[in-house]
């Protein structure tokens, strides 16, 4: 077999086979490459196979995942419920009339839709073994490409040995280059940008002493820096809980609206 | 249309003289072999025709002589969507494989029924990926494209625009297939039943 299942699982001396069965998940794949384990292991048809039957192999081999791999569980409790409702409803006696009324074996049936799965996933994990033989069998083919070369140096083939390269070349290479490059310009000069909320606060008290009323947008309509329009938010919003202006917006990104307060009597101030 | 601009003696050239030469416009089977053999990536057909100056359909028919020609070869021709390269045949696999001293790396059983799904049911969504095997395939499908076997191929229009997954050259080559209609084909008995 071109690759080996993704469980290993042997049997024990019990005598159920729920007890007896011993798993081991080295590289398990998912929930259903597990069910279907279980499944071929007992030599049972995926067709035929009463899955309910299985729930206690598989909450056995559940229970024996390495506490590391706990993180994978989670899809694999998605077809343990399954599987448990599934022998939850053949355990217990049904009304024929309930099962009309369910449709029969319609496509609500949890042990065929289970069943549809994991023929599904069946067809394509063995369609995989088939490109793994048939990889196995050597009939690659190759184009040619740039890294042919490359890859055939690997491969021990290697080209004639040529003259070694002159390290004056390399150095007369580097001088031509730096001829031909124009000198970098010079970086731009950094200056810290201090922006103090005094300073922006400052700003708008100025403002609203020469206006009655003071729209933010338009105070910082030519002001292209982010951060100075920030502190002067933050500056505007500082005015507001010290009781200085007053702040109105009628709708979202709608003109914000600044009219100063008048200024209180400390005692109120205090209160 | 063209023919009142040629000059008369185009006009009266029999095709099947191979010693005249090949006016502009026209394409053989050795042309169209030795274009290939050139180049160091996948042509498409349109392309070749815009080199050689004829029909879409033209390349098709003459592609397919090459493909008659190299049966006895030791070059196949391969194909995936418009896209055609020359290749070595699949019996030289191993010999040109200990040359270049490609490696052998075994995939995974999670890569394989995974790059099973994508090679089947191209274009295909991860979703549908997860659903068929029941597990995040995230990982699995991303090394799938490290090595270049699952390529990207486009978007689907459901919601959320998610990609569409495919198989590119790379996984014909490492497969030895010319063509994806050379895939094994499914269990015909799980197929049957998937379509009730």
């Amino acid at each position: 077999m071109g690759a080996a299942g993704a469980v290993e699982i042997s049997f024990g001396a019990g005598r159920r086979p729920e007890e007896s069965t011993r798993v081991r998940l080295d590289v398990f794949d998912g929930p259903l490459a597990l069910l279907l384990s279980l499944i071929e292991q007992r030599q049972l048809d995926v067709l035929t196979v009463r899955l309910g039957d299985l729930a206690g192999a598989y909450l056995d081999a559940l229970a024996r995942i390495e506490h590391g791999r706990l993180a994978l569980l989670s899809s694999f409790v998605t077809v343990c419920s399954q599987l448990i409702l599934i022998k939850t409803r053949a355990l217990l006696p049904r009304a024929p009339q309930l099962v009309a009324a369910a449709g029969e074996q319609g496509p609500g049936d949890p042990e065929e839709e289970l069943r549809r799965r994991l023929i599904e996933y069946r067809m394509y994990r063995d369609a995989g073994r088939l490109l793994a033989d048939r990889r196995a069998t050597g009939v690659w083919l190759f184009h040619r490409e740039p890294e042919a070369a490359l890859a055939a140096g690997r491969g021990g083939a290697r080209p004639e040995p040529g003259p070694p390269l002159d390290s004056r070349l390399l150095a007369d290479a580097l001088a031509a280059s730096v001829r031909l490059v124009p000198p970098a310009p010079p970086p731009p000069e950094t200056m810290a940008r201090t922006i103090t909320l005094e300073e922006r606060a400052a700003v708008i008290r100025a403002a609203l002493r020469r206006v009655p009323q003071l729209v933010l947008q338009e105070l910082l309509r030519d002001v292209t820096d982010r951060v100075v329009v920030a502190v002067t938010f933050m500056a505007l919003l500082e005015l507001a809980k010290g009781r200085e202006v007053a702040i109105e917006q009628s709708e979202p990104w709608g003109p914000i609206r600044v009219t100063p307060l008048p200024i209180r009597p400390l005692s109120d101030a205090d209160g | 249309m063209q023919m009142a601009d040629q000059p008369i003696d185009t006009l009266v050239t029999e095709p099947e003289d191979v010693l005249a030469p090949t006016p502009p416009g026209e394409l053989s089977v050795a042309q169209l072999e030795a274009l290939l053999f050139v180049a160091e990536r996948p042509l498409s057909r349109r392309e070749i025709a815009a080199l050689a100056g004829i029909e879409r359909e033209q390349v098709d028919a003459l592609l397919g002589d090459l493909e008659v020609a190299l049966r006895d070869r030791g070059l196949r021709l391969i194909s995936a969507g418009d896209q055609v390269q020359l290749v070595t045949a699949p019996e030289a696999g191993r010999l040109i494989a200990r040359y270049v001293g490609a490696d052998g790396a075994r995939l995974s059983p999670a890569a394989l029924e995974t790059l099973a799904i994508v090679a089947y049911r191209q274009p295909v969504t991860r979703a549908v990926i997860e659903r068929i095997r029941g597990v995040d395939s995230d990982y699995v499908l991303r090394s799938l494209m490290h090595r270049r076997l699952v390529v990207e191929q486009g978007r689907a229009d459901s919601p959320g625009r998610p990609f569409l997954y495919g198989t590119g050259f790379d996984f014909l080559e490492r497969f030895g297939l010319t063509s994806l209609d050379e895939l094994p084909s499914l269990e015909p008995e799980a197929a049957l039943r998937l379509d009730e």
